[in-house]
């Protein structure tokens, strides 16, 4: 037990020594190895003509302290690669490090740092109490649990469950069994955690406060997190950096902020019954038209006109009779950065592929 | 964006989280502490949910009703005459039933919760896990087969010798082959979760093995159960002490053991090994 227990103990305290720098401290400044490393990683299902590419030689690097989203349709690769970087799907080539340690050799070690929230798993029990749930996935990843009842009391407050902490899971609700399944997930104290599309089935008032929570749990317990979802919204307000799975390769790894500033270009979406093909050819001779919707009802057109080009694409319109029943400035968002670069919405299922 | 996002710049909420994390000082946890957690969730699950354990009694005991007063009328006498061998077996039977069903549907469910993954996943490794869990089932369905015993001579009116280390070793050992068997159907069930329903019809092949010919067959003395079931006989009918046995039945009963649980656990690695060469582990 020495081994896996030593890192265990290892990894919160070194990050209390560093807690009184955090906030100025970006996460290349933290010495030691990247909280995940994975290289080339390849992994097929199946065999023969049958045999799907789950993913597909995928390298990526996890600096510690880091929130990376994952971002990709249903079939992009996502959970495919957690269950590798976890070691519950063994990769048919390439390699995982966790903290350093190879996930295929050293399992044991690295299993002390790391745990994960799968998609569509209840994760813990639910015949016992929120607490006894903390205390006993808190033994289970390598830690005394009254050492960490301080920690528990903690994440309880901060998920909003304390004055449900002795109540059994069952009784709760969806939203807060989610919750209890994430704390559950930190109690150990794990350093590097997987969640695999956490706010699914949620509704819009738990997820939105599921999110607000794990962007405070990252920041204030200095976590490395990996969230990966099909669901912009929780990508975008929760991750540092995105990483874009299509088809199991990475179509695109970046900051959220760089992401967006590519995709940015000031246009105007038009929405009119009088736009057709004849008055769109109309407008394109004189500005640079980006997309047309002809089977939107009204039809729609987006024009990228910045600054005063706006102005003359309204004279414009005008002077070819188009009358504009609705006219706004179009917000680039992830989800039209991963259009462009894949040519398929991220919540649309990739063809054929089921991971 | 949305509104909720907290920017990462923002402190800490107001520095509670600092103070918080001064009383946090975690230490490994070890084995004591793993052993303790298992066995506790057991005992709170055990106590919690008491109709669970309650229904399998009530159920054992109708059967066993139904088994004594049907044949008392069938067969009359010689029943009565083999009795106290009826009770015994039956007594093995339901201890053997509930080792091997609570560890294979126990896989089950754990499949279906999605928490076996966390205990593969975990730095003790699974193996002390199991070994734990496995204890645990067993001292749970000792309990409950202690009821069933009771009940059984209160209705039979039977006598039986009950020196509790003689039959709880012997007991005890015989299901251990049992519980080797839980979690070989456990580890099919992870791969082939369909067949894991069918696998429950294998425990009533444990009559036949507690009631195997030992003595015209002594080859039979390999397979689980039935040597132990014939010490049982023994030392309850009979009153031979634990240590009156001969030394070579008594190691017969513990390489048994051992044996076919060493072996059930090999071919509950090696179902999960290829689970996560198939991906299958961890699917909901």
């Amino acid at each position: 037990m020495a081994r896996s227990a030593t890192s265990a103990r290892g990894g919160p305290r070194e990050r209390d020594e560093t807690n009184a720098a955090r906030g100025e401290e970006s996460p290349a400044d933290r010495s030691g190895p990247p909280a995940l490393s994975v290289d080339g990683l390849t992994k097929r299902f199946g065999e023969g003509d049958e045999a799907v590419t789950a993913v597909d030689d995928v390298s990526l690097t996890v600096e510690r302290g880091s929130v990376v989203g994952l971002l990709g349709p249903n079939g992009a690769g996502k959970t495919t690669l957690i269950k590798c970087a976890l070691g519950i799907v063994i990769p048919d080539a390439g390699s995982v490090r966790v903290f350093g340690n190879d996930v295929r050799d050293g399992r044991r070690a690295a299993y002390a740092d790391v745990d994960a929230m799968l998609e569509g798993a209840r994760n813990d029990y639910w015949r016992l109490t929120v607490r006894e749930n903390l205390r006993y996935f808190a033994t289970i990843s390598g830690v005394d649990p009254d050492s960490v009842a301080a920690r528990h009391d903690r994440l309880l407050d901060r998920l909003d469950l304390a004055d449900k902490a002795d109540t059994p899971v069952r009784d709760l609700s969806r939203g807060m069994k989610q919750k209890v399944s994430l704390a559950s997930v930190l109690a150990g104290g794990a350093e590097l955690v997987f969640l695999d599309e956490p706010t699914l089935g949620l509704d819009v008032e738990s997820a939105r406060t599921l999110r607000a929570e794990l962007r405070r749990l990252a920041v204030e317990e200095g976590l490395t997190i990996v969230v990966s979802s099909h669901d912009m919204t929780t990508i975008e307000a929760v991750c540092d950096r995105v990483v874009m799975l299509s088809n199991g390769r990475i179509v695109a790894d970046d900051s959220v902020e760089a992401l967006l500033g590519a995709a940015d270009r000031d246009a105007v979406r038009v929405a009119s019954p009088d736009l057709n093909a004849e008055t769109v050819a109309g407008v394109r001779e004189s500005f640079e038209i980006v997309d047309v919707d002809r089977e939107a009802r009204p039809p729609t057109v987006t024009v990228a006109a910045g600054g005063d080009r706006l102005y003359d694409l309204t004279d414009a319109l005008r002077a070819a009779g188009v009358t504009v029943s609705d006219i706004r400035t179009v917000q680039p968002d992830l989800e039209e950065v991963f259009l462009e670069r894949t040519g398929t919405a991220p919540d649309a299922p990739s063809g054929g592929d089921r991971r | 964006m949305s509104a909720d996002t907290t920017p990462p710049e923002e402190p800490a909420a107001e520095g509670t989280g600092d103070a918080a994390r001064a009383g946090d000082d975690p230490r490994p946890a070890s084995y004591y502490h793993l052993a303790r957690a298992v066995l506790y969730r057991e005992y709170l699950i055990f106590v919690r949910y008491p109709a669970n354990a309650i229904g399998g009694i009530v159920v054992s005991l109708f059967f066993f009703a139904a088994l004594f007063l049907g044949g008392q009328l069938l067969a009359g006498q010689a029943l009565t005459d083999s009795i106290e061998g009826i009770v015994v077996g039956y007594f093995l039977w339901t201890l053997s039933v509930g080792a091997y069903s609570s560890v294979s549907n126990d896989i089950g469910s754990e499949v279906q919760w999605g928490t076996l993954e966390r205990h593969i996943t975990t730095p003790f490794g699974f193996a002390p896990v199991a070994l734990l869990k496995g204890v645990a089932k067993v001292v749970r369905t000792f309990i409950t087969s202690a009821v069933i015993l009771a009940a059984m001579l209160v209705i039979t009116g039977t006598r039986l010798s009950l020196a509790p280390v003689t039959v709880v070793v012997v007991a005890g050992l015989s299901i251990v082959s049992v519980l080797g068997l839980g979690f070989a159907a456990g580890g099919v069930t992870v791969l082939y979760k369909r067949i894991g329903n069918w696998l429950n019809l294998l425990q009533f092949g444990f009559v036949a093995l507690i009631s195997a010919p030992v003595f015209d067959l002594p080859w039979t003395r390999v397979l689980p159960l039935a040597h132990g079931s014939a010490m049982l006989q023994r030392a309850m009918v009979d009153g031979v002490r634990l240590w009156e046995f001969p030394l070579v039945d008594l190691a017969l009963l513990v390489v048994v053991a051992v044996g076919y649980l060493f072996g059930g656990y090999l071919v509950f690695q090696f179902a999960t090994a290829r689970a996560r060469r198939l991906g299958v582990l961890g699917d909901y």
